[in-house]
């Protein structure tokens, strides 16, 4: 029965009961929303950047990890392709490319920069990279010719380079010793990550091969079938590696998304705690009202004979039932608000140009998050259970003689 | 012979002050078995004091309460608690029911305190809501009966918990004439044929005319015991 007087005595005064269950689930929905929104932000970031260039792990020699040197490479081909082999049998890779990697220099009419130079096996790149689909213009080596360049636009518009523009790339062979060579500009791509773009060239490892006179492989990238567990598959991955060589998971190669990934967890649950402490005090304050209220009755209960456990139980019960109403409420409109905006879209197309050097799109589409969902209903009981403590304190303390008498 | 049920000796309150007051002031008393006792004096004599001190609502200054053979000014304020559940029933001047429970539900209340069985709770609020008049009005919320009901309501209330008597504190104050009649024959009646003992504080000169024993009290103290 005590379950029950507390749950009609959350009705004894409608509209400020109203006023806290709707500010708890306005709060929750809240909460929902800029969950869904940042994962959905963080995840298109990373799968872009996973998808697009960098792959789940990538694997080099231990020399290359020490110091990126021309001559740091993974093995001859009979090598490499047998590292392939064995990668490639584990059941959660979907796919290896190999890649030559060269820190160079790009030489324009205009100007000059640092730029780390990929040779790539187009074919390989096609199947397990999105890259040739973020072509803007020209293609990804599809067309007859040699010493094709694809180049990503931000760094084409600092070298005033346009297609069919001609460049000379510098860089070292296996030996060290400095090389040049002339390139066309066959292809500009445009990923969501601008910092990539100005950093990165392409070039088909054919090119590189006929200046370094041999095809020197630095990295092979690894595509896992989907982007979960990557932690526990990266070390599986790194247990069939020979010595010499050594693995990078997607949080290593680029540490940025990995602490982004980390942190964005820790902050979430940070911006829930905060919308939670203001409830707190919303959910105190409704109930110091209410014991305040029901002073003389109080009064008469603890005259009569209940006991402080059982007064306390009932202001707890009261506090819990205000979040039991209002969590459901706001984990419903939350999820609903999430489900339709991950149909339409959130635009932000006034952010463009922020959100490119940040690797996302203008248009961010959330993402439902399950777990959060069971965080959220622990936190609201949790907060509930802590809102009830100073209101149940105050009842316990009343004087029964001066309560009954309305003092 | 009756066998007493309260037993007061010397009993003192004073609350402590610029000029220190003495509510109570070396009170000896003893209420027995099946009395309908009525304190009465003027406002601020003392009685509403008294009445709360035996019930154990307020701690004595000095002096002792036995009820039952237990001296409950010697027990802790949990101790108390449970003592009141179990041995006194309380009737207030302003009913304080329960508003969001049933009639039936506020007399049942007291015993889901004592964790009595649901059916023996049922059973028994249906009785002594028939007991006093209120067969049919079970259902019905506090704000849906008069003053009278509801001071009938508290008055089954204060007999559901099977207590060892019952102390009503200005019951008939805020009832009309009919009311006040109604509810004193029906506690007169609960006296007589169940041998409840009944302690009003009261300065209501129809409520003293039912008493078969009358306190006057003032400054205090005991002026006359009838």
């Amino acid at each position: 029965m005590i379950f029950k007087v507390a749950w009609r005595n959350i009705w004894r005064s409608k509209v400020r009961s109203f006023i806290v269950i709707g500010s708890i689930a306005v709060g929750i929905w809240a909460g929902l929303l800029i969950i869904g929104f940042s994962f959905g932000m963080n995840n298109e970031r990373t799968a872009s950047a996973i998808g697009t260039t960098i792959g789940h792990a990538q694997i080099h020699s231990t020399a290359f990890d020490a110091e990126p040197l021309s001559g740091a490479v993974l093995g001859d081909d009979v090598a490499v392709t047998k590292l392939r082999e064995e990668v490639e049998r584990l059941p959660f890779v979907a796919g290896t490319a190999q890649r030559t990697v060269l820190q160079g220099m790009i030489n324009s009419a205009k100007s000059a920069r640092a730029v780390r130079i990929m040779g790539v096996w187009p074919k390989d790149e096609r199947a397990q990279t999105t890259l040739p689909m973020t072509l803007v213009d020209g293609d990804f080596f599809e067309s007859a010719g040699r010493n094709r360049l694809v180049i990503g636009e931000k760094l084409a518009n600092r070298l005033g380079l346009k297609l069919r523009s001609k460049v000379v790339l510098t860089f070292q062979d296996a030996e060290g010793t400095l090389s040049r060579a002339s390139f066309r500009v066959s292809g500009i791509y445009k990923t969501l990550n601008a910092t990539w773009d100005e950093f990165h060239l392409y070039v088909h490892h054919k090119d590189l091969e006929q200046t370094l006179g041999a095809p020197l492989v630095h990295e092979v990238l690894v595509r896992f079938d989907e982007t979960v567990d990557t932690d526990e598959k990266t070390v599986e991955l790194a247990s069939v590696l020979p010595n010499g060589m050594s693995l990078k998971s997607w949080k290593q190669v680029n540490p940025e998304l990995g602490f982004a990934d980390d942190m964005m967890a820790i902050m979430l649950v940070l911006v829930l705690g905060i919308i939670m402490m203001a409830l707190l005090f919303g959910i105190i304050n409704n109930m110091l009202m209410a014991i305040l209220e029901r002073r003389r009755e109080l009064g008469m209960l603890m005259a009569v004979g209940m006991n402080k456990r059982k007064l306390f139980l009932m202001i707890l019960l009261e506090t819990l039932m205000l979040g039991c109403v209002g969590g459901p409420i706001g984990i419903v409109l939350g999820d609903l608000s999430t489900r339709i905006m991950m149909r339409i879209g959130i635009d932000l197309t006034s952010k463009k140009e922020g959100l490119a050097e940040l690797g996302v799109q203008s248009i961010i589409y959330p993402e439902i998050v399950p777990e959060y969902y069971i965080i959220i209903a622990i936190m609201v009981v949790t907060t509930a259970l802590i809102a009830s403590i100073l209101p149940a304190v105050r009842a316990l303390k009343l004087n029964p003689v001066e309560a009954i008498r309305g003092q | 012979m009756s066998k007493p049920v309260i037993q007061i000796k010397n009993l003192e309150k004073v609350y402590e002050g610029a000029v220190p007051v003495h509510a109570v002031n070396g009170i000896n008393l003893t209420i027995t078995e099946g009395e309908f006792t009525a304190l009465k004096g003027p406002s601020g004599c003392g009685k509403t004091t008294l009445l709360n001190l035996l019930g154990g609502l307020d701690k004595p200054t000095s002096g002792s309460i036995e009820i039952g053979g237990v001296d409950i000014t010697t027990l802790s304020e949990n101790q108390l608690i449970d003592f009141r559940l179990r041995n006194i029933g309380f009737v207030f001047q302003a009913y304080n029911l329960i508003p969001v429970l049933s009639a039936q539900e506020n007399v049942s209340f007291i015993m889901l305190l004592q964790d009595r069985p649901k059916e023996e709770r049922e059973a028994r609020a249906q009785q002594l809501l028939e007991a006093v008049g209120l067969k049919g009005k079970e259902g019905q919320r506090p704000g849906q009966l008069s003053g009278g009901q509801q001071q009938r309501v508290a008055v089954a209330r204060a007999l559901a918990s099977k207590p060892q008597f019952v102390l009503a504190d200005e019951p008939t104050a805020n009832l009309d004439s009919t009311s006040t009649a109604n509810l004193l024959d029906i506690m007169e009646k609960l006296n007589k044929e169940e041998g409840m003992t009944f302690v009003f504080a009261t300065h209501d000169d129809r409520v003293i005319k039912k008493a078969r024993r009358i306190i006057s009290i003032e400054d205090g103290k005991v002026l006359s015991d009838e």
